[in-house]
């Protein structure tokens, strides 16, 4: 029996490792899935914080072993380490354990396989897919519980909430917690000095790149080796732009729904994408760089606009030259007049369907998503966060506020977090790159795109 | 008895080096490749705790997927290019470095061997900077003979970029295997050269009746080699330089596995395009393996 379970936990890791091999060669693979070699590193959080900022009126006394997996990427631990053991000292019965890192992803793996997950995962980084979890059965159905949950305030989660969660087949399995957006940036400081117009629609943009162009610079640049850049700044915008401004046109795209791809308003806002390109706005460059290179680029004025997300000011800091003024709007392909348009960014929250304790998962919800969190999180990791609340006053950065503030407005259509499925996104940025290259037309990407619909919603 | 008690000694003493090295080739070869065959039969997304068994239907789908077909075609021009390159840049190499007997020779020596002390994701890295259009060397070198700056997008062609990786990955081999038909080259012997020139035989005569016939069992096993390294090992610098892209146009079997096994979540169809991988190896060194029998030339 033993060494049946034993064969059987050796059996996955080797497997995970062979495949690997198989295909990898030795060295320098970015693979790291060995889940076999590290444990992530559990460790029960600090039982006696300093701090005590809030102080849950749960009925129910927490106990028991509760574990939270988080992901550290660019919005840092900071929070998560300040929340978990404000939420440690709140519940002092209760045994909370963090995993989390840069790899953590990777190394819970095999535990999500063996069907051990821990209760509370933050999905964000690579290797986490939140529709491919829901897919997989791995998280929670919430869509009960959030109708009438209260956090620890007694105000209504639903309520609260800067952007509502996704819906699965109409079912909600996890909950946004960090409110990102897409973009294109410029630098204030340049336009002002040549005598730029900062764009406000299509026709402003398209104009002043002319501009642009005749002055020596190139317009536009993008990281042509992630084109979801391109996609979630220019096209998905443009798509809810030349739909009404409706963007459950992308929900249905996202649903694998093959006529929401053929609406003309896809078509539309890819024949935006190839004015641009046709005008030889777009930096031959793009094609074969990174982001990194592509932002470099940007902040040197080589490029005058680059499609981005908010977190750009952030991972650039370091890189930012003197007298560097980010401007920034969410969108440029609306018409005259029209409404901005924003697509989120967002990091979810969520529940393990097998975790062994769902009351403590519950009640860290309810803990998170309070009004004193908004702040906390735009000041500790340097994002927006989807918790409506004042931060202005907080000591959250500039365009963190800034951000704030475009997604509050009333003017701006806000586009939800949407996932799409993972073969259909692959294909969508293939098509995008090779459409920036001439390779194909609006139609055939559309083609393209479809087919890969109808194969996996077979 | 006696006999039979030395015989089984030997035994001991054979299975005492067979064995152990049997259990873990079983354990960390044969059981994987075993396992890997296994997964490429369920529709497993990798995360999930449940997995369909669907048959074949991984291999079926991968005989419908054009992008299987191009990564294939992309790993063989490799396989045949870094052959090429590489056979030719070493030998000529090699022969110049020992036949040739001019001052510098150690000095050469040691500064081709320099690239196969670099890994190869820093190999990458660094031509993905020569090829910047931007700010990379090669338009700014080539900017030098034309009036305008040079802006070719070397890695962003709407096909035939897999062109471009030829070069990074022919210029990180050459050293390894100039090294071992050196190392075969000094191991003629000098009368049979001496000879030859008393007979007035060219440098090119000497260098295609002696050299290769009697270096030749190291050119075998460094053309299989390269083979065996780039249909497993490309995808590294695949992965680093282009990720497959644009457009899929640089994917190799082993860039390909990645992206469907961990990008898309499709780990049962990875793993069947790791056991073609795994077949194609096999097939190829067969086959390489019967074009390149030759007569042993034996040197007394």
């Amino acid at each position: 029996m033993i060494m049946k379970k034993k064969f059987a936990a050796l059996g996955i890791s080797a497997i995970l490792a062979a495949v690997t091999l198989a295909g990898c060669g030795s060295n320098g693979n970015e693979a790291s899935n060995s889940p076999s070699a590290s444990a992530p590193a559990a460790s029960p959080s600090a039982s006696a914080p300093a701090s005590e900022s809030a102080s849950p009126d749960t009925t129910v006394k927490l106990t028991g072993d509760f574990e939270i997996q988080y992901f550290v990427g660019g919005y840092g631990d900071k929070w998560w380490k300040k929340v978990i053991a404000d939420f440690q000292a709140a519940n002092p019965d209760l045994n909370v354990k963090e995993s989390g890192g840069p790899k953590i992803n990777d190394q819970m793996k095999p535990r999500w396989i063996g069907g051990n997950p821990p209760d509370f995962v933050y999905i964000d980084g690579a290797g986490l897919n939140d529709r491919q979890m829901v897919e997989d059965g791995q998280l929670e159905d919430l869509t009960e519980w959030l109708k009438d949950a209260k956090n620890v305030d007694g105000d209504l989660i639903t309520d609260i909430l800067a952007q509502p969660a996704q819906q699965f087949d109409g079912k909600v399995y996890n909950i946004p917690l960090v409110l990102n957006s897409w973009g294109v940036f410029w630098n204030k400081a340049l336009f002002k000095e040549k005598g730029w117009t900062e764009p406000t629609d299509f026709q402003s943009f398209l104009d002043v790149s002319d501009k642009i162009k005749a002055a020596g610079t190139t317009p536009f640049i993008h990281t042509g080796k992630y084109p979801y850049y391109i996609n979630g700044s220019i096209l998905y915008p443009a798509i809810v732009s030349a739909n009404n401004n409706d963007f459950t046109i992308l929900q249905d795209m996202a649903a694998n729904k093959v006529e929401a791809y053929e609406s003309p308003a896809v078509l539309a806002a890819l024949n935006k994408i190839v004015a641009l390109r046709d005008k030889g706005f777009i930096d031959k460059a793009s094609i074969q760089i990174n982001h990194t290179d592509s932002q470099m680029l940007f902040l040197q004025n080589k490029d005058a606009f680059i499609p981005n997300g908010l977190w750009l000011p952030n991972e650039m800091a370091k890189d930012i030259p003197e007298g560097f003024d980010f401007g920034f709007i969410p969108s440029v392909t609306q018409d005259a007049g029209g409404k901005v348009v924003a697509n989120t960014s967002t990091s979810t929250v969520a529940i393990a369907k097998n975790g062994k304790n769902k009351d403590a998962a519950k009640a860290f919800l309810q803990f998170i998503f309070s009004k004193a969190q908004a702040s906390q999180w735009a000041e500790l990791s340097g994002a927006p966060s989807n918790i409506k609340g004042d931060i202005s006053s907080s000591n959250a950065p500039n365009f963190v506020k800034d951000a704030a503030k475009y997604l509050t407005d009333p003017n701006t259509i806000v586009i939800p977090t949407i996932t799409y499925n993972a073969d259909v996104d692959k294909a969508m940025m293939d098509a995008t790159d090779a459409l920036t290259i001439s390779k194909i037309t609006p139609e055939e990407w559309v083609k393209r795109v479809t087919d890969v619909v109808k194969k996996v919603s077979k | 008895m006696n006999s039979g008690t030395a015989k089984w000694q030997r035994n001991v003493f054979i299975a005492s080096f067979i064995i152990p090295t049997l259990l873990f080739f079983g354990v960390f070869t044969i059981y994987p490749v075993m396992q890997g065959l296994y997964y490429s039969f369920f529709d497993w997304s990798g995360m999930s705790n449940q997995k369909t068994f669907i048959g074949l239907d991984n291999f079926k789908e991968l005989y419908h997927d054009p992008i299987i077909w191009r990564a294939i075609g992309n790993d063989y021009f490799l396989v045949a290019g870094k052959v090429i390159g590489i056979m030719v840049i070493a030998t000529f190499f090699a022969v110049a470095l020992t036949r040739f007997g001019f001052k510098m020779a150690g000095f050469f020596r040691s500064i081709f061997f320099i690239p196969n002390v670099i890994s190869v994701v820093v190999i990458g890295v660094l031509w993905n900077f020569i090829y910047n259009p931007q700010i990379g060397f090669l338009n700014a070198f080539l900017s030098l003979f034309t009036k305008e700056q040079v802006t070719i997008t070397w890695l962003g062609f709407t096909s035939h970029t897999i062109w471009m990786l030829l070069p990074p990955a022919i210029w990180a081999g050459i050293g390894f295997y100039m090294i071992l038909l050196i190392a075969a080259i000094q191991s003629v012997p000098d009368s049979y050269y001496e000879a030859a020139s008393l007979e007035g035989a060219s440098q090119w005569r000497q260098f295609r009746d002696i050299t290769i016939p009697l270096v030749w069992e190291q050119i075998k096993v460094s053309v299989l080699n390269i083979m065996m390294t780039t249909l497993n090992g490309s995808f590294v610098i695949v992965w680093i330089m282009t990720e497959g892209g644009p457009d899929n146009s640089t994917q190799v079997m082993g860039s390909y596995l990645y992206q469907m096994a961990f990008r898309q979540y499709h780990f049962g169809y990875g793993a069947s395009i790791g056991f073609i991988i795994l077949v194609l190896s096999l097939i190829t060194t067969v086959i390489l393996q019967r074009l390149m029998r030759q007569e042993t030339v034996e040197m007394s």
